[in-house]
Parts: structure tokens; C-alpha cells; sequence
């Protein structure tokens, strides 16, 4: 009994009770709770992500000073946890800026900012600096110094999770024997299981930032990477967000915070690729939406314009209202169509241009009957337009009665709005309305398509009013108008965004860094023309290593990028795979097992997204969503570098196809030679001409006579053949027209550059006293396409 | 006389060879890639020549050159068979096929040696039709023998050890005169025989013998032994031409047989290079044809798939494009059946040479 009572009365002190425990937490709280969705979730993963925000920090900063990069990593035991410092010759951080860049989260100078940027959030660093401070209770000590400053900042601090703000223990200045840049020193819970990523990592980020200069020491190893250009990345420039690509939410605090008054002026001002015409069409597709547009139906003929217009006007001379009238019924007829927006802005015309001749004013009043009065004449041919307007866009199908009945009934609803003014909305439902009634009443079908064709039919008679569209205020304030604007763009032909935001590697860059870090036989690299995903622009590049040192048993390898910065973990889950995955690959010359599935061989793929903002399937950023446009670009930019590939293992294998010949025809042809010299008792064979042939090889020989010398080359290939040939001679040949002559060391270096046609023969000469003794060396062509006696 | 032939022939073999190996020689002193040029043995390229009335190659050929790998491989190959040949014509000694293919594991060239009999021997066929010269004119020797003599027939024959003149019924045994591999080192000296009966199956030639045939009816019997070697097509066309004596041929009723016919008649496929010298255009075809095994009603065995396979090979084939056969050959696809010759025995071991053997010679006039 008590129970069922307390339960009677205590309905809302059980809510009272609840509401009492709710109470906000802190982002920093929430991050403690959460830190696997940040990529700390654990001791291994948590030091690689460190050193990856850290990194990351330091390459953007120095890139955006202009300085070309020099970063230290280092990794030490300290005791039970892990020591972490990454030091860089950045622009260092301000006083002021330095505790919040570290000790509080969401902060950065990035967030707001459309531009190609490593880290996308301002989360990063002082992520890191919570974790540490969590697992070892040890605060972030950073030393920072800008350029001109005589001293560094030292500070130690860590991050209050309640208010999210840093609480700074030590704050003073120190010396420090760099010029300029930043040092943060971690400690935290970690372990090496990581290695393996960690040095991915740095590789990789050596590889696709060939400016820079990374050294990572870690406890069993040293690592160092070199620059192999001095060339910094192309420098981005900040873009405002596309029409396209902007959700609901954001456009209103767009609309809340900007200055401009008109909607016109607020789209040219805070949008990228819009001008005064694509605001102005936006605008109309605006008003289209919020207003409605206005019918338009064919006008009376002027004399009984003229007449009716006469009979409304009173009080005005015979004369200004004939005037008046005549005017009016001349414009309004001329029309072939007629708005009742456009009758008021005739009658005004009219208005006008009476006063100015005749003197007499025709006011507000008078010019509202006017208009009235020529309306009223135009509803009545209405129903008969409509008529042949349904006639014309459905088909011949549909009967005469049907037809009547629906332009009647929806002459009857036309008939309740002022104006004709609607939305496309109201015109649907109309037209559905009166289809329902028709096929109801009248027992025929009106179908959804024959209803769309008069929806866009009727539609097409309509014209936008002039109305003037709300001013950003009022747009800002209402959620419905801020949604119609929304559409409205959204609907409008727009420019695709400027590209100039994003830096690519470059293809030559590309190949440069994958040609530091692989021995590989063969480098292709291609750099994708900028494309659109969502309203931000997007470049894709791709690059593959072949062959040499790379390992060849087990799947190759795939280096992932986003914005230079290289994805170590959730390889399985990123669009990349997914496209890796489904390209065909034996068609280029890798194995793959089922035709589907990483393929296999020697072969390292290098896949980079940049981007103004990279889509990436969680907050860890370690692989990038599923986007179809993006994914199509990836694909592309493979097959590109791996058709390169394909025309390199095709060549090689007929080099080698070439060779094994060679190898067996070499064998064989002496010995039939020389048993066919032994069986007809005849002398000895040269062979070379008939082997040259056989291997439609360059063939070149030589003979000597008392006065000089000759290499004749002839071509038994199917193109032309340019060479370099140099013959090295122990006499002076003097100079010769057709040839280089370069005396070294008490020998003489005869160089032709012949250019022998298919089934040509070239003859080099020079005269000669006396015996000499000859080495001749070929350049221009494969050592498998040349047969060479001299 | 016959010696004096043969040294002549085998002296014409070896220069041929020579010469051979001497354009071989030129064609890389000319810095041209070697080559050789052989036309194709296949039934696609055999045609009618209306002067011999035989069946000989046309004009498809195909080139083996050093060009490719496999090219040069043959061609050395053949240049090592014709070091051989000559040699063996230089010393007068002579070899079987087989011998030739193991012979080549002895050869210090790896490429050279043979990978199997059936390639040594397409060689030598292919070195026959580009020197213009018979196998056994190289001294060359297939593993089978040739057929058996029986008859009245008086003949001399070359050996080495000497001349030897034999009569084919008294100076033999039971077994008959057996051919020597080359025919041609006999001498025809006088004979009795009113036609020549080829016969397949030793079953059947043993029974002509045992019932008197040849005796009764002045025949020579020739026993094929199955697909005839080309001794016995050679000794056939020899007793044809030479004797001037009609040729029948017996053999079972089946498709098999229908070829060892149009081998003795028409030429072979393989060796139609040699068909002049091989084939007997006159032979006619006794039996058992089709139309036997219904008239006769003898014990049959369904055709199986390769027999009506082949049936409808010889369809096509273009030596069988005759009434005669085409009439035939679907007759017993028909019918489904096929006969051995010795099955005439359900009618009495004598049926053959009483009945079956007399009217049908009569019908096709040779007696």
C-alpha cells in the first residue's frame, strides 16, 4: 500500500531526481572517458599518435613560415613510462598562444579554416598532452622560441579536465641554442609494440615530404631521413566555403554572424564562386521558393482592356483617362502572356507617363482598380488556356472530358488564390488534388505522370515576382526561410570551387620520395586534375615502385596519404583498399589470386588524398570514407601509374624473351655452321651477319685495310635506330668531319652518332696509318638488340 | 645390273645431301638466315595428278628457319642427320629408324639429339621430299618387313652375300618369299600368274594357301601384314608395271582396311612424294564391302565411335571422293556393322575360295 501510493505522488520527483544528477561535462572530461576515438586507445597506439600530431604540427608550421623543415623525434624509457620530444626549426609559438595550443582542446588556428591543412582539427597536440597527463600524472614541458626573441618560453602544464583550460605549473623563460622553433616533451604510458607503425610512420611521412629533414631515435634505433629537394610545397590559399557543400547549421551562424544586409550581398561576400549573376540567380530560385511565382495568362484584347480600364477611372479628365487607358491596353495586350505582377508594374508605367504629359495623377487607388479590373478580364479565359495547356503536354490518350475536368477543377482552386501566386509545392498538390477528383468522379486515370507533365507545364507559365527577398536578418532568424535558401542553392549551377587551396605533392615529387626510400627497378607517379566532393575541392595522386630490393613474396605494399600526412592504422576499413582491392590487377602485371583482393609481388603502391577537408571514417583519422567521387579519382590515378607499370614488365619480358633466344639461336648457329663448313670441305663461317638477322639486331663490323678502317651498322630491326658509337683507337686519326674526335690518356676517342632507317647500313670511316689496336663501344640501344664484330 | 642401279641411286642420294648442306652453307654465307622449305603432309594439301593417277603434294609448304628457336633446332637437326647419311652412303652400311634416333643420344650437341622416334623419323621424310631422294636409298630402314610372296613367280635378289634366284612355290616354305626391304634389288625372271591378290590378315592368306588358291587360279598372293610397308606397296606396283598383271586387294570390312587399300592404290598421306613409285592406281578393291556383310550375312561387330569416326573422316578424305565409295562408306554407317574377311568362314572355311573369291573376280573381270 505505501509503495502504490509513494509510486502515485512520486512520478515527478523521480524526475526532479534525475534532473538534479544531469549536469554538463567538459570536452576535456569527455575525451578522458573516450580516448580511443581520438586514437589513444592504447599504450602503443596512444605514443604513435602522439608523435603523429606532433609531427604534424611541426611540418605545417614551418611550411607556413616558409622554412624548410628539420624535425627530431625521439623515444626513450624513462623508468616505467615512455619519454617523448619532438623538437622543429618552426616560427616557435607565442607567450600568450603557447598554453592554449597545448593545455586546451578544440583549439587551433586551423579549425575555421578551408585550406589544405595536415590536421583538420585543433584537437591534435593537447590531446596528447591530456593522455600523458593521465597516464603518468607528468605535465607537458615546451620550449618555445619565435624568431627575433632572445630568450625561449619554458613552460610545464596540463590540461583541467573540469573547465578545459591549462593549468600552468612553471612559466619562465630560458636559453636555447635554436634560433627559432618548439619543443614538447611527454611522458606517458606506452610500449614499443608499435614499432613497426612508428617507423612506418616516419618513413612514410619522409616519402611524401621530400622537403623535409626527419630524425627519429627510439631505443633500438636511429633513424635519418635527408631532404631531396629544397622546393617547399606550393603555398594554399584559403577559400570561403562553396554554395554546395554547406549543411543548414552552418549557414545560419553564417547568416547570424555576417555583416551584409542583403541576401545578394551576404552570398558574394561569404561564398567562394559566387559573383553578382550566380547571386542574383540564387536569389530568384530564393524567391521562387519563398513567394511562389505568379501565373501568367494571355491578356484581353486592348479595346476591351481599353473600355473596362475606362469604366474603373473617375474623376480624371476624358482625356488622361483615354491616354491612361490606350496606354495600359496597348502594353497589356502586347503581351503574350501576363503576370498579375507585370499588369501592376504596366499600370505604374502608364501612371507615370501620363503625369509627365498630361499632368494628371493617377494614385495608388486608381492604379489598384486598373489592375483589378484587367485581372478580372484574364480569369476569364483561364479555364480554356488550361484546357489547352493540359491538352498539349499529355498525350493524345487522354479524352477531351477528361481534360475539361481537370482544367475546371483546377480552375475552381486557382480561383481561391490571390493572384495566382504559388509555390511549386501548392501547384503539386492542386494538380494532385483535382487528378485524385477527376479519376474519382469522371472514372478515368489521371496518372503521376501525366500529373508531373502538367506540374512543370503549369509551372512554366509562371514568372518570379519582384518581390524583395527578406534581409539576412530575417532570413537568419527563421529556420524555414534560412531551409528555402538553403534549396535554393543548392539547386543553382555553380562553378566548381578553385583548386589553388590544395598543394599537391607533384608526380615529379612524388617519384622522387618513393626513389629515396625504395631500391626499386621502376617509378611511375601521376598527379590527377582537382575535382569536387560535397562542395571541397579535391586533388587524388598515386605512384607505384617496382622490382630491385622490394620484397617479393607476400602482398605488396600500399602507402596511404591524407594531406601529406601518412594513415598507419584501419588499412582494411579505408576507401583505398576498397579500390585496391577491386581493380583487376592481372591485366597490369601483378598477381592476384581469384582476380580479386590485394594483389601480389614486388611492388609498392603510394596512394594521396588532398583536400580541404579529407573525409575520414572516424575521429582517428586513420581511414578515409567512402566518398564516390574520391574513390573514382583514386582509381583513375591508379590505373594511370599502373598502365606505366604494365608497359615496363611488358618491355622487360620481351627484353628477357629476346635474350633467352639469343642464349639459344648464339648456341646453335656455330655449331651448324661449323659442321656445314667441315661436311662440303669448305672454309669457315662468319655467322654474325645471319645472326643479327635472326635477332633483327643492329649489327656492326669491321674491316680494316692498309689505309683506314670501316664499321659498317647495319639495321635489321623494324625502326630506325640512332646510336652513339665510339671507337677507341691507340693512333691519332686526325680530325674527321663526320665524327668527334676526344684524345685521353694516349688514346683517342672516335665518336659517330649514326642514324640508320630499318634495313639501312650506315658506313663509318677513317683513315689510319699504320697498325693500331681497337675497342669500340656502343651507346642508344639494349645490349639485347645489338650484335656486334669489331 | 640391278648393282650398278642401286651404286648409281646411291650415289645420286649422297650429292643430293651434299647439296642440300651446301645451299645451307651459302644461305649463312650470305648473311641470310638459314632455311629449309618443305610442303605440308596433310589431307588438305594432297591433290589428283591426272598424268600418274596417282595422289601427290600440293603447294603448301611450310619454311623451317633458323628465324625461331624451334626452326633452328630442326635445322640442326638436319644438318646432323645429313652428316650422318652421307657418311653411312660413304661406308655402305645401312640402318633402321630406330637405330637413327638412338644413335643421335651420341651426338655431342644436346640440341641434336632426337626427344623421340616419331621426330627422327618426320626428319628423314622431310629430307626424302626436299633431296628428291628415297629413305632407302639413304640406307635407311623401318622396323617392319615386308610382305610375303606366294605364287608363281621366279625372281633374283641381290644380297649380300651374294645372288639368289627363287621360285615363290617350290623354293619356299610355308611362310612364302619374304620381300626385302628394298625391293628393288630384285629382278622379275619369269612368272606364270594371270593377277595379284593383296591380302590383309595372315588368317586369310594362309587359308588361300592351305585351299590351293594361288595354284587353282595362277595368283600371286601378297600378304600385306595389315598397313603395308612401302617394300610391299613398292613389289606391288613393281608385279603390276613389270608383269603386267591386274592387283586386287582383300581386306577386312572396315574403315581401317578401306585405308590399306587407298595406301596400295592410291598413295598415302605421308609418303605422297613417293606415290609414283609407290602406288598401284589400277589395284581394284575386292571386299568385303559393305554390301556383303548384308548379302552374305555375315557375323558382324557394331561399329564403335572412332570407326564411325573415321568413316566419316574417309568421307572427306579426298582419294575416297568416288561413287563407289561414297556409296559404300554411308551404306555402313547405315547399317552400323562392320565384317573381318575371315568371318566368310560361318559360311564354311571354303566358302572364301569356292564361292565368294570366284564370282566376285568374275564380276569385276580379272578372271
Amino acid at each position: 500500500m505505501t509503495s502504490y501510493q509513494s509510486e502515485l505522488g512520486g512520478r515527478s520527483n523521480v524526475a526532479e531526481e534525475l534532473a538534479e544528477s544531469q549536469r554538463s561535462i567538459s570536452i576535456a572530461e569527455f575525451f578522458e572517458k573516450n580516448k580511443h576515438m581520438l586514437g589513444f586507445d592504447s599504450g602503443a597506439r596512444g605514443l604513435v599518435t602522439a608523435v603523429k600530431e606532433a609531427v604534424d604540427n611541426a611540418l605545417d608550421a614551418t611550411e607556413e613560415a616558409g622554412i624548410l623543415p628539420d624535425i627530431y623525434v625521439s623515444i626513450t624509457e624513462a623508468g616505467d613510462y615512455y619519454r617523448l620530444v619532438v623538437e622543429d626549426n618552426g616560427p616557435g609559438i607565442t607567450k600568450e598562444q603557447l598554453p592554449k595550443v597545448f593545455g586546451k582542446l578544440l583549439y587551433g588556428s586551423r579549425f575555421h579554416v578551408r585550406e589544405q591543412k595536415r590536421g583538420q582539427q585543433g584537437i591534435g597536440i593537447s590531446a596528447a598532452v591530456l593522455y600523458a597527463q593521465l597516464t603518468s600524472g607528468k605535465p607537458a614541458m615546451i620550449t618555445s622560441r619565435t624568431d627575433g626573441d632572445s630568450d625561449a618560453q619554458y613552460f610545464e602544464l596540463i590540461v583541467d579536465t573540469d573547465s578545459n583550460e591549462p593549468e600552468i605549473s612553471v612559466d619562465t623563460t630560458t636559453s636555447w641554442e635554436r634560433p627559432h622553433g618548439t619543443r614538447i616533451e611527454l611522458e606517458m604510458e606506452a610500449n614499443m609494440r608499435a614499432r613497426q607503425q612508428l617507423h612506418d610512420y616516419i618513413k612514410h611521412t619522409a616519402v611524401v615530404n621530400p622537403h623535409a629533414r626527419i630524425e627519429f631515435e627510439e631505443p633500438r634505433e636511429r633513424l635519418k631521413f635527408e631532404r631531396v629537394t629544397d622546393q617547399l610545397p606550393a603555398e594554399t590559399e584559403e577559400i570561403r566555403p562553396h554554395p554546395h557543400g554547406i549543411e543548414l547549421g552552418s549557414l545560419i551562424k553564417l547568416l547570424d554572424e555576417s555583416a551584409s544586409h542583403t541576401l545578394s550581398g551576404f552570398l558574394q561576400s561569404e561564398f567562394t564562386r559566387v559573383g553578382q549573376k550566380t547571386a542574383e540567380s540564387i536569389v530568384t530560385a530564393f524567391r521562387d521558393r519563398h513567394y511562389g511565382r505568379e501565373l501568367a495568362w494571355k491578356p484581353a484584347p486592348a479595346p476591351v482592356i481599353e473600355s473596362a480600364v475606362s469604366d474603373v477611372v473617375n474623376n480624371k479628365s476624358p482625356d488622361a483617362t483615354a491616354t491612361f487607358a490606350q496606354r495600359v491596353a496597348g502594353a497589356v495586350s502586347e503581351q503574350p502572356r501576363v503576370a498579375h505582377h507585370e499588369c501592376r508594374a504596366i499600370v505604374a508605367n502608364a501612371a507615370d507617363h501620363v503625369k509627365s504629359t498630361t499632368g494628371s495623377t493617377f494614385g495608388s487607388t486608381v492604379q489598384g482598380h486598373t489592375v483589378e479590373a484587367i485581372w478580372e478580364l484574364t480569369l476569364d479565359g483561364v479555364e480554356s488556356e488550361l484546357t489547352e495547356l493540359i491538352d498539349e503536354v499529355t498525350t493524345a490518350r487522354k479524352s477531351d472530358e477528361t481534360i475539361d475536368g481537370m482544367a475546371r477543377r483546377l480552375v475552381t482552386k486557382l480561383n481561391g488564390v490571390d493572384r495566382h501566386r504559388l509555390t511549386h509545392g501548392d501547384i503539386e498538390s492542386f494538380v494532385e488534388r483535382a487528378a485524385t477528383q477527376t479519376e474519382q468522379r469522371d472514372d478515368v486515370t489521371f496518372g503521376e505522370t501525366a500529373q508531373q507533365k502538367v506540374i512543370e507545364g503549369v509551372w512554366s507559365i509562371s514568372s518570379t515576382v519582384p518581390d524583395d527577398p527578406p534581409s539576412v536578418t530575417a532570413v537568419s532568424n527563421d529556420r524555414d526561410f534560412a531551409s528555402e535558401l538553403l534549396e535554393a542553392m543548392r539547386e543553382t549551377d555553380i562553378l566548381a570551387p578553385p583548386t589553388d587551396c590544395l598543394a599537391p605533392i607533384t608526380d615529379e615529387l612524388v617519384e622522387e620520395g618513393l626513389r629515396k626510400e625504395f631500391d626499386a627497378d621502376f617509378y611511375a607517379a601521376t598527379t590527377r586534375d582537382a575535382e569536387v566532393h560535397g562542395g571541397d575541392p579535391f586533388i587524388v595522386e598515386a605512384g607505384i615502385a617496382y622490382g630491385g630490393d622490394i620484397q617479393s613474396d607476400g602482398s605488396i605494399d600500399v602507402l596511404r596519404f591524407a594531406n601529406r600526412v601518412p594513415l598507419v592504422y584501419q588499412r582494411g576499413a579505408c576507401a583505398t583498399a576498397d579500390v585496391i582491392t577491386s581493380i583487376n590487377w592481372r591485366n597490369y602485371g601483378l598477381d592476384q589470386p581469384g582476380g580479386s583482393g590485394t594483389p601480389n609481388g614486388p611492388a609498392v603502391v603510394l596512394i594521396h588524398v588532398a583536400s580541404t577537408n579529407v573525409p575520414f571514417t572516424s575521429e582517428s583519422k586513420d581511414a578515409i570514407a567512402n566518398v564516390p567521387e574520391i574513390e573514382h579519382e583514386i582509381e583513375l590515378a591508379i590505373r594511370d601509374a599502373a598502365r606505366d607499370l604494365k608497359r615496363y614488365l611488358k618491355k622487360r619480358r620481351s627484353l628477357q624473351q629476346r635474350k633467352r633466344k639469343r642464349n639459344v639461336i648464339a648456341d646453335i648457329l656455330p655449331t651448324m655452321a661449323e659442321k656445314l663448313a667441315d661436311m662440303t670441305d669448305q672454309q669457315s663461317l662468319m655467322i654474325e651477319d645471319s645472326l643479327a638477322r635472326i635477332m633483327s639486331n643492329v649489327l656492326i663490323e669491321r674491316t680494316t685495310t692498309d689505309d683506314g678502317v670501316a664499321l659498317t651498322v647495319t639495321n635489321h630491326t623494324d625502326t630506325t635506330t640512332e646510336l652513339s658509337v665510339t671507337d677507341i683507337v691507340s693512333v691519332d686519326p686526325g680530325s674527321l668531319e663526320s665524327a668527334t674526335v676526344v684524345e685521353m690518356d694516349g688514346e683517342w676517342f672516335v665518336t659517330w652518332e649514326p642514324t640508320v632507317e630499318s634495313g639501312e647500313t650506315a658506313r663509318l670511316q677513317y683513315d689510319l696509318d699504320g697498325d693500331a689496336e681497337f675497342d669500340i663501344s656502343v651507346e642508344g640501344i639494349e645490349a639485347e638488340k645489338l650484335s656486334v664484330t669489331a | 645390273m640391278a648393282t650398278d642401279t642401286t651404286n648409281q641411286s646411291e650415289a645420286v642420294a649422297r650429292e643430293q645431301l651434299l647439296d642440300l648442306a651446301a645451299e645451307f652453307y651459302d644461305q649463312f654465307a650470305d648473311g641470310a638466315v638459314p632455311s629449309m622449305q618443305i610442303p605440308t603432309r596433310t589431307k588438305s594439301n594432297i591433290e589428283y595428278d591426272e598424268d600418274a593417277e596417282v595422289w601427290v603434294y600440293g603447294d603448301r609448304h611450310s619454311t623451317r628457319s633458323a628465324k625461331t628457336v624451334s626452326g633452328a633446332k630442326k635445322l640442326l637437326k638436319a644438318i646432323y642427320v645429313i652428316d650422318f647419311l652421307s657418311t653411312q652412303l660413304d661406308e655402305d652400311r645401312s640402318s633402321t629408324l630406330r637405330e637413327l634416333y638412338y644413335l643421335s643420344e651420341s651426338w655431342d650437341h644436346e640440341i641434336a639429339q632426337f626427344s623421340d622416334q616419331n621426330e627422327s623419323n618426320q626428319l628423314i621424310e622431310d629430307l626424302e621430299i626436299v633431296s628428291d631422294v628415297s629413305r632407302e636409298d639413304f640406307h635407311m630402314r623401318p622396323e617392319e618387313s615386308g610382305a610375303t610372296l606366294m605364287g608363281p613367280l621366279q625372281l633374283r635378289e641381290q644380297t649380300r652375300r651374294g645372288e639368289r634366284d627363287i621360285h615363290c612355290q617350290k623354293d619356299v616354305g610355308e611362310g612364302g618369299y619374304q620381300i626385302p626391304n628394298n625391293p628393288d634389288t630384285i629382278e622379275f625372271l619369269d612368272n606364270d600368274a594371270d593377277f595379284v591378290l593383296c591380302v590383309e590378315t595372315g588368317g586369310m592368306r594362309d587359308r588361300l594357301v592351305e585351299n590351293g588358291f594361288d595354284d587353282e587360279y595362277n595368283t600371286i598372293i601378297v600378304h600385306l601384314k595389315g598397313q603395308p610397308a612401302r617394300a610391299t606397296r613398292r613389289i606391288t606396283r613393281r608385279l603390276h608395271d613389270e608383269l603386267d598383271l591386274p592387283v586386287v586387294v582383300f581386306t577386312d570390312g572396315d574403315p581401317w582396311s578401306y585405308r590399306i587399300f587407298a595406301s596400295v592404290a592410291y598413295g598415302s598421306i605421308k609418303s605422297a612424294h613417293l606415290s609414283e613409285y609407290l602406288a598401284t592406281p589400277d589395284a581394284q578393291y575386292i571386299g568385303i564391302q559393305p554390301t556383303d556383310i548384308v548379302e552374305y550375312d555375315l557375323p558382324t561387330d557394331p561399329l564403335s565411335d572412332s570407326d564411325i569416326n573415321a568413316l566419316e573422316n574417309e568421307l572427306e578424305d579426298p582419294r575416297f571422293q568416288d561413287d563407289f565409295w561414297t556409296t559404300e562408306i554411308e551404306h555402313q554407317l547405315d547399317i552400323g556393322k562392320k565384317a573381318e574377311q575371315q568371318a566368310l568362314a560361318a559360311r564354311g572355311l571354303d566358302f572364301v575360295t569356292d564361292e565368294y573369291l570366284p564370282s566376285r573376280l568374275d564380276e569385276m573381270g580379272v578372271i
